[in-house]
């Protein structure tokens, strides 16, 4: 397993209200199902701006904190078409304006000798911004984050599993959430400073 | 699936085929012998369009089931939970071998009717290529094409019955390796790629003789994958609503099937374009002619249709997610996709024996009929055996609790 936990993230570069001194409400759990099924009635209790932490990615979790969709596909699919088009364009500029050479009688615009460079470079394009884009949407790098402000919170890349709810949740209150969470019989509960 | 809710709970009598399969395939039947009668009688009616239709809708059939075996041999090799749900779908599509087999006979019987090389006539006259003659003499003639015939079907259906065979024994005993099935698929997806290459070259690529294309095999590789993917979700679209599918059959799962089916769409538009480019940019005499007579009396619009609609239509919906994540929706293209896979073989051998765009009833006919029978093989198949190898360490795994 990697050493920095799996990260599910309900919502783009997670970072939370800087400007409030409580970033969330951690809870701790010792499996992944009772993390599954915490994460499941705090979503359904209504909170939306939550987040969950394991050892090692867990079918089901993004669904269960309400991550439905990210925009990966999108940033991949711009990307390509960025990569073919530009592709086709050089070529289409070398071999047919710039530096026109007769192949055997050929035509200069001869597409079908520019469509594998053009494959090949919107693959290249498009690999290269699912890795940067994943990158960026999830806020990475960061050098700080607020969770790891609590110090049990190290075990999230041993054998632990966390469920934080953010400060910035509409819902939130100090006592009211922390009470919620106890119901959900955690092994312990901590609030994380920002 | 947040916990087991009983999945562990099924048993080997909770997993057989639905009634509906038995219903199913009392109507192939039904639908097989109607259209086996017609096609017998468009033989003598329609002589001139028969025996190539009759070819196209023999590739067509046999090419599901040697794609499906090829897709088992994958899958144990590399595993997964996408194929332990569709493994009995598998194994069943590829035992209609010996169906296939007898069906080749009235090609073997008639092959001057398809084949130039086999044609007495043409092979007397002295003004024919010498070139083909020698082919004639040493490699393609009655003999050659009658041995290999056999040959490839013998081994074909000698490792599709092991890899059956065995999958039936784990119903029975529990706890056995899982070695022989990997040792047979791993020799058999080689000794397949390679008898599949030579079996299109025999049956296809030698409709024009002359005509030699290094590539020709993986064309075929590449489409019979696709069309056994495409059939597996139809199968599980039409079973998937009943148990026991419906169990245990996830959209992680159907999400895996419409990946494939976009990776060989995706395989087959890559082999085909490299065959066009080469060939394209080495314009040589010798090598164009395929081109020429598919380009040529109307042909042509066949295929550009398959560019589109085989590939980059296809294509595009396959990009997206929740298209490929729902059996109902992924249904359509599955079933479009098969469609297309018998226009891209008709638009293979047709054009060798019209030059100009020719279709007819009998087309149709055999399609149907050889399918009907194909298919109620198939069901046949299906209903003997549970739908999951219940023992299968895999079966094991899929049934247990997703969280452990």
């Amino acid at each position: 397993m990697s050493d920095s936990p799996v990260h599910s993230s309900n919502y783009g570069p997670n970072y939370g209200p800087i400007d409030s001194p409580i970033y969330g409400l951690m809870a701790e759990f010792d499996s992944a199902q009772e993390l599954v099924t915490a994460a499941h009635k705090t979503y359904a209790a209504g909170y939306q701006q939550i987040d969950a932490y394991s050892p090692f990615p867990i079918e089901g979790l993004a669904e269960a904190i309400g991550f439905h969709k990210n925009r990966v596909p999108l940033v991949v699919l711009i990307g390509g078409l960025i990569g073919g088009i530009s592709a086709y364009a050089l070529q289409y500029w070398v071999a047919a304006i710039t530096y026109p050479v007769n192949v055997g009688g050929r035509p200069y615009h001869s597409w079908p000798s520019f469509i594998i460079v053009t494959f090949e470079l919107t693959i290249l394009f498009a690999g290269i911004s699912s890795a940067v884009g994943m990158l960026a949407l999830n806020g990475l790098p960061m050098p700080y984050h607020p969770v790891f402000n609590v110090p049990e919170f190290a075990k999230a890349s041993e054998n632990k599993f966390f469920l934080v709810v953010f400060s910035s949740d509409p819902k939130y209150d100090a006592a009211g959430t922390r009470s919620f969470l106890n119901g959900l019989a955690p092994r312990m509960i901590a609030e994380v400073p920002s | 699936m947040t916990t087991a809710t009983g999945k562990a709970k099924l048993t080997k009598s909770d997993l057989m085929a639905p009634p509906v399969a038995q219903t199913m395939q009392q109507r192939s039947l039904v639908i097989g012998v109607i259209g086996a009668a017609a096609s017998v009688a468009g033989a003598f009616l329609v002589p001139g369009s028969f025996y190539s239709a009759y070819l196209i809708g023999f590739m067509f059939w046999l090419g599901l089931s040697l794609g499906c075996m090829a897709i088992l041999m994958l899958y144990h090799l590399v595993g997964g939970a996408w194929g332990t749900v569709i493994r009995r779908i598998l194994e069943s599509g590829m035992m209609t071998l010996p169906l296939m087999f007898v069906l080749f006979i009235p090609i073997l019987l008639n092959l001057p009717k398809l084949y130039s090389w086999a044609r007495p006539g043409l092979l007397a006259d002295p003004k024919t290529d010498p070139k083909i003659l020698e082919i004639a003499h040493s490699y393609l003639n009655f003999n050659g094409i009658l041995v290999r015939y056999i040959l490839y079907f013998v081994i074909w259906y000698g490792m599709a019955y092991f890899l059956n065979r065995w999958s039936t024994e784990q119903d029975s005993t529990a706890g056995q390796s899982t070695l022989r099935f990997r040792a047979m698929s791993s020799i058999g997806l080689v000794v397949y790629s390679l008898t599949i290459s030579f079996a299109v070259i025999d049956w296809v690529m030698s409709l024009q003789a002359r005509w030699i294309s290094t590539i020709y095999g993986l064309l075929f590789i590449a489409g019979e994958a696709l069309s056994a993917f495409c059939f597996c979700v139809v199968i599980e679209s039409i079973l998937g609503k009943r148990k026991p599918i419906s169990e245990y059959l996830t959209d992680t799962e159907v999400h895996d099937h419409g990946k494939f089916m976009l990776t060989f769409v995706m395989v087959w538009a890559y082999f085909n374009f490299s065959q066009w480019l080469i060939i394209w940019a080495g314009n040589l005499p010798e090598e164009i002619p395929w081109y020429v007579h598919r380009m040529n009396g109307g042909w042509e619009y066949v295929g550009l249709f398959l560019v589109v609609f085989h590939f980059a239509v296809p294509f595009a919906l396959l990009l997206s997610r929740q298209l490929k994540r729902k059996a109902r929706t992924l249904v359509w293209l599955a079933s479009w996709l098969i469609f297309m896979r018998i226009i891209d073989i008709w638009w293979h051998i047709e054009p060798a024996s019209h030059p100009a765009l020719h279709i007819s009833w009998v087309h149709f006919t055999i399609i149907a009929g050889i399918g009907g029978l194909w298919m109620a093989y198939f069901f046949h198949n299906l209903r003997s055996r549970p739908l999951l190898p219940v023992n299968a360490p895999q079966t094991l795994r899929l049934l247990e609790p997703t969280h452990e």
